[in-house]
């Protein structure tokens, strides 16, 4: 099979959002509904963070707009899992029922075409949420503004948002091997979560559970440290993007290990 | 042989879930780590405080507060959203209409065999974790027997909330956005998130004249208080039995007024 160039990706998947769009549409009050569900999350979210605060002025050393930034962080790098690679909710049911083998007869990236099939909107009130608090407590904190910092600060997100991805992806392949994979699935769905606090908080057991295990300290608190305390980032900050795309790259290896020595349920 | 019918349901129910082993392993592992994460966070928080005891809850009171309400929520949640939402979508709803006995006692019996395998496999190991862990700061008296009768009509009041917000689907024909909705706003103002006691002055009061605190708030204030004032208890214990009568009455007259707008399409 020839090798597709990553243009012909990008084209095939702004046809496949466009389609995925139109049938959302047509079930306007789900999705209505589904968007002010999403949006009333993160303000629950955002009230539990702030009675915290009213009743404790730091933790471990976290100043309110310094977490409130972690927070921030968390929910914008968060955001790309939650968009763009929402169909792997589907995948036990797909696997279950023996609809999975129709993604198997594609002259294109499995991977790629599975998770493309679905784009989920809400996602986006989340980003606007996450990034409205990241912009606040940065002015709060006057850490300045120079396109270095936004560049650092682009780049750290993105990776950031692969660990997420990576969690998902690996919990969902599963299903593969599991019935009734769903606990699994939201086993890491809640881990995001617990995104958003300093790793230092734990005792140096869990830490290195939490960074190298399973990775959650990589979705905010690392990355974010680059942009919020300059003076003393610690190696593991730098090296997030890299962490990043490693575990992405295993967790896509695993989902396609499975997928691949799937065999459909001959229905 | 009234009982024996819905006895037969329970039993189905738990050799049903029995079924699914590797799921409350998983769910246990869940409850685990978010054990953890609590624990480090609250020993994070009342260090950086400074302060043995904020809003009169020591850091042990916080833990157990914290970590029971989520047991409590993973063995009180039935899902029946979902189940109602899935079977009106389906179709399937009309087979259990049909059923000789009323719609909502069939749903709540046959669900009722998850109650007792979750209370040992999920609320009674948590219960003796926490216990060990806070050094028995658990008091164990006359308080048990209320908190079990609280945890009853907790589980009744939850219950009619689901119920009701299940019937609205019926309408919307949106599962995901009305189960979160409904998840996030009585997680959070029934205290499972953050204790009633720690919200500001005027929110805590509004918060004690809705229904949502009865579900979580009531049983383990019950439970942390050692030498149990019977007037407390009493009020306690009253304002949810009021609650459970509310709540009972108001979703069946619901559902009464919106079952012949079911439209099943075919099935």
């Amino acid at each position: 099979m020839k090798r597709k160039g990553l243009l012909f990706y990008i084209k095939l998947y702004c046809k496949i959002l466009s389609q995925d769009l139109k049938s959302k549409m047509s079930y306007r009050a789900d999705f209505i509904i589904s968007t002010i569900g999403m949006i009333f999350t993160n303000i629950a979210g955002f009230v539990s963070f702030w009675i915290m605060f009213r009743n404790f002025s730091s933790i471990n050393g976290w100043g309110y707009h310094e977490m409130l930034f972690l927070y921030g962080f968390s929910l914008v790098s968060l955001t790309p899992a939650q968009c763009f690679f929402d169909n792997n909710w589907s995948l036990r049911n797909y696997v279950y029922t023996g609809d999975f083998i129709k993604y198997c007869f594609r002259p294109i990236n499995l991977f790629f075409y599975y998770q493309s099939e679905v784009f989920d909107v809400k996602g986006l009130g989340q980003l606007a949420f996450g990034l409205g608090t990241v912009i606040y407590s940065w002015i709060k904190l006057g850490l300045g503004f120079t396109p270095l910092m936004v560049l650092k600060m682009t780049v750290f997100l993105l990776t950031a948002s692969l660990v997420m991805i990576a969690l998902q992806t690996a919990a969902a392949a599963t299903c593969f091997w599991i019935n009734n994979s769903f606990y699994v699935l939201d086993l890491a769905y809640k881990f995001r979560d617990y995104a958003k606090y300093p790793i230092t908080i734990f005792s140096p057991v869990f830490r290195t559970i939490f960074t190298f295990i399973i990775p959650i300290a990589f979705i905010s608190y690392y990355p974010s440290l680059v942009i919020l305390r300059p003076d003393e980032v610690p190696l593991l900050s730098w090296l997030s993007p890299v962490f990043g795309i490693a575990f992405f790259y295993i967790a896509y290896r695993i989902w396609m290990f499975g997928a691949l020595k799937y065999n459909g349920t001959g229905s | 042989m009234k009982l024996k019918k819905y006895i037969s349901l329970t039993r189905a129910g738990i050799l049903e879930s029995l079924q699914f082993r590797l799921s409350m392993l998983v769910l246990c592992a869940g409850n685990l780590l978010y054990l953890i994460v609590i624990y480090f966070l609250w020993k994070a928080i009342y260090a950086s405080s400074g302060q043995d005891s904020v809003n009169g809850m020591t850091f042990h009171d916080t833990l157990i507060y914290l970590v029971l309400a989520t047991s409590l929520f993973n063995f009180m949640e039935m899902y029946t959203v979902w189940q109602m939402g899935r079977g009106i979508q389906s179709g399937s709803i009309v087979l259990e209409l049909l059923k000789p006995m009323q719609y909502k006692t069939y749903m709540f019996w046959s669900y009722s065999g998850n109650f007792v395998v979750n209370f040992f496999t999920t609320f009674l190991p948590t219960f003796i974790v926490v216990c060990i862990v806070t050094k028995g700061a658990v008091p164990l008296g006359m308080n048990l027997l209320y908190f079990v009768i609280a945890v009853v009509m907790a589980v009744i009041i939850n219950y009619n909330i689901d119920f009701f917000v299940g019937t609205i689907c019926m309408y919307t024909e949106s599962i995901w956005g009305i189960n979160i909705m409904k998840q996030v706003i009585v997680l959070l103002l029934s205290g499972a998130t953050i204790p009633i006691a720690f919200f500001p002055e005027t929110i805590r009061r509004i918060v004690y004249y809705l229904p949502f605190q009865s579900i979580y708030n009531a049983p383990l204030t019950i439970l942390l208080n050692g030498d149990p004032d019977i007037k407390d208890v009493a009020v306690t214990l009253g304002t949810q039995l009021i609650w459970v009568v509310v709540t009972m009455v108001i979703s069946k007259l619901f559902w009464k007024i919106s079952l012949p707008q079911i439209t099943v399409n075919g099935g």
